[in-house]
């Protein structure tokens, strides 16, 4: 690390590879995308109603699918991006693209470990993984793990949070 | 860290049950008879008059007076249940209980064991007939306050005497534990500091431009504006000067005390080793007076889960005495004499305004960051203090192989980070504050100023100190 200069070094895994989130997660928040984007796509239609505006209507199609696909595609790059470590003192958590964040929390800081799923993430199979320390800026969320990989997680963190709890 | 045994239970002696004083009610009726005129005036008033002088004459005015009247007794009358239900007391296992309510009870118990803050308050309308409230607060969720309103002065500090004692595990009657004043700022530099901040000037510039051109297109009718727009810095200059108004710092064994308010006047105790993180602003225009504002994050504070107010150690003080406190609040930590590594020149690129001012440095003890154009900001976290630590990078960044080094501590106006390092060197950066942490987290306690050498071991002192209990007793923040 010590000679670690280049562009990437600062989101480098440690040693080993990072642990990636479930491709189902993709599929969850295209799923979400696809309804609000169903959502503008009616108040399209019913621009195309009226007559004199059919034109505009026929160029917001086009420039509504350009969306979605520049969407879906983000999607699957931004989900590709989550990954997590587990190390012998700390969890580490990266994501994002453009903006792109490490967020490295000591077990013994943590003070709750959070799952989460919502009715689709249910369906898909997928649960989101939050640690929370005395610091509300604290950002470490795991989102688009499989159920057992979450609870798994969770029970290893728990387990080492108590271990090594230092209090405030 | 607690001082002394660890299982030093508060002392357990029951009391009677107490009320508050018997002013409480009329005070309140006050308060409430104002907000419903409020609301009345607001909502009603036309139908009020109107009916008033649909009966006409004498009779309306005796209508309107006895109208007055009956909502006056009835307000009066509830104030005065709630007040006759309202007690405090002790309890056998040492808890402080309040029970209130006249149609919904309400029994709260606080364990003094995790006691976080006991303080006295002034708000105007008790002021008035010389009542305090005295706000009581323990290690918890949202809602682990009681706040007892009114007392009188003597009792008031009676009480939060007692409540620390009883924390600290002395007899009930240890009485107040001593304070020696430090600081007080003056109230003609709290007016200069304040009319010389930042925003204050910024503001003031945006009114004058917006006056300007205000003017220079509605003629003399846009001078109205300037008298209102003009207002608005000096309305949040005034708030300030009313929150910061004779501000004093005082020693005290349970804490450094911070006594501040001209409507309200409010006090705070900062107990020891509760201090998360400091900052050291300085604004462009009081670099010339050499004087610096000083804030802190501290768990569980009053104020400071809700994060409505910054929560302030010295308003404005020159650079000497700043650095006197602030070696109080984090022993011998003096932050002007360390010797920071300035961002890369490249880092100019992205941030040629407060390029001069980033800098980073650590040693033993504490982490210090500066960043900032304007103000000039030094934050100084303690490495035991560390919470969890963060590398981003924006694409203007990446572009320039800068990264950003964050190192979170608990809820506050404090924020340490490290503006565009060079990426690898963020990472490293980041890694080596993780080490630091967990070694100074190992190597025990650090930051008791209160026990520092050559000082007395103080009473009222183990008021919920973190640290060596069971996390579950000692976690302020959700």
């Amino acid at each position: 690390m010590a000679a670690a200069q280049s562009v990437d070094d600062a989101f480098a895994p440690p040693g080993e590879p990072w642990h990636p989130v479930s491709p189902r997660l993709a599929t969850a928040r295209r799923i979400t995308m696809m309804l609000v984007m169903l959502l503008v796509l009616l108040v399209v239609g019913l621009v195309a109603l009226v007559d004199e505006a059919r034109p505009l209507a026929g160029v917001l199609v086009v420039v509504w699918m350009v969306v979605v696909v520049w969407m879906w595609w983000l999607i699957g790059r931004r989900v590709r991006s989550f990954g997590y470590a587990e190390r012998a003192d700390d969890l580490l958590v990266t994501s994002g693209i453009m903006f792109r964040r490490l967020v490295i929390v000591p077990y013994g800081r943590m003070q709750l470990v959070d799952i989460t799923a919502g009715p689709l993430d249910r369906q898909l199979g997928v649960a989101t993984v939050q640690l929370h320390t005395a610091a509300a800026s604290t950002d470490a969320t795991i989102p688009g793990l499989p159920p057992a990989e979450a609870a798994g997680l969770r029970d290893r963190l728990a387990a080492r949070g108590e271990q090594r709890s230092a209090g405030l | 860290m607690s001082i002394g045994p660890r299982d030093s239970r508060p002392t357990a002696a029951p009391t009677s049950r107490r009320r508050t004083h018997p002013l409480t009610p009329v005070i309140n009726s006050v308060r409430d008879l104002g907000i419903l005129l409020g609301v009345a005036v607001v909502f009603f008033n036309d139908g009020l008059l109107q009916l008033a002088g649909d009966v006409g004459g004498i009779l309306g005015v005796l209508l309107l007076v006895g109208g007055v009247g009956a909502v006056l007794v009835v307000v009066l009358a509830v104030n005065y249940r709630v007040w006759l239900r309202t007690e405090y007391f002790f309890d056998e296992s040492g808890d402080f209980g309040l029970d209130s309510g006249i149609l919904q009870r309400n029994e709260r118990r606080l364990s003094l064991s995790r006691l976080q803050t006991a303080d006295i308050n002034r708000p105007l309308l008790g002021r008035v007939v010389g009542l305090s409230q005295v706000r009581v607060e323990v290690a918890g969720g949202g809602d682990s306050r009681v706040v007892l309103a009114y007392l009188s002065d003597a009792d008031a500090h009676a009480l939060r005497a007692e409540i620390v004692a009883r924390a600290a595990g002395l007899a009930p009657d240890a009485g107040e534990a001593p304070e020696v004043v430090l600081v007080t700022v003056p109230t003609g530099d709290l007016v200069v500091s304040l009319l010389l901040r930042s925003e204050t000037l910024i503001l003031f510039l945006v009114t004058i431009l917006v006056v300007f051109s205000v003017t220079a297109q509605e003629g003399p009718a846009g001078l109205m504006l300037v008298l209102l727009s003009g207002g608005v810095p000096l309305l949040a200059v005034f708030a300030q000067f009313n929150r910061f108004f004779g501000f004093t710092v005082a020693d005290s064994p349970d804490g450094l005390r911070l006594r501040h308010g001209l409507a309200n006047v409010q006090s705070q105790t900062v107990p020891p080793g509760r201090v998360q993180a400091i900052e050291i602003a300085e604004p462009l225009l009081w670099r010339r007076k050499g004087w610096v504002r000083v804030s802190l994050n501290v768990a569980g504070l009053q104020g400071q889960q809700d994060g409505q107010q910054e929560q302030m150690l010295l308003p404005v003080a020159p650079h000497a005495v700043a650095r006197e406190i602030i070696g109080r609040v984090m022993t011998g930590v003096d932050p002007g004499t360390m010797n920071l590594v300035p961002a890369p020149p490249r880092a100019r690129r992205r941030a040629w305004l407060q390029f001069a001012n980033l800098g980073v440095g650590h040693d033993d003890r504490v982490l210090v960051t500066s960043r900032g154009f304007l103000t000039r900001r030094v934050a100084v976290i303690p490495h035991a203090r560390t919470q969890s630590v963060g590398v981003t990078q924006g694409p203007w960044q990446r572009s320039l192989g800068l990264a950003s080094v964050r190192v979170d501590s608990t809820p506050g106006p404090v924020t340490v980070v490290a503006l565009h390092r060079s990426a690898g060197e963020a990472r490293q950066i980041a890694e080596q504050q993780l080490h630091r942490a967990a070694r100074a987290r190992a190597s025990g306690p650090a930051e008791r100023w209160m026990i520092a050498p050559g000082r007395p071991q103080p009473g009222g002192s183990s008021t919920g100190t973190p640290g060596g209990a069971p996390p579950a007793e000692e976690e302020p923040d959700p």
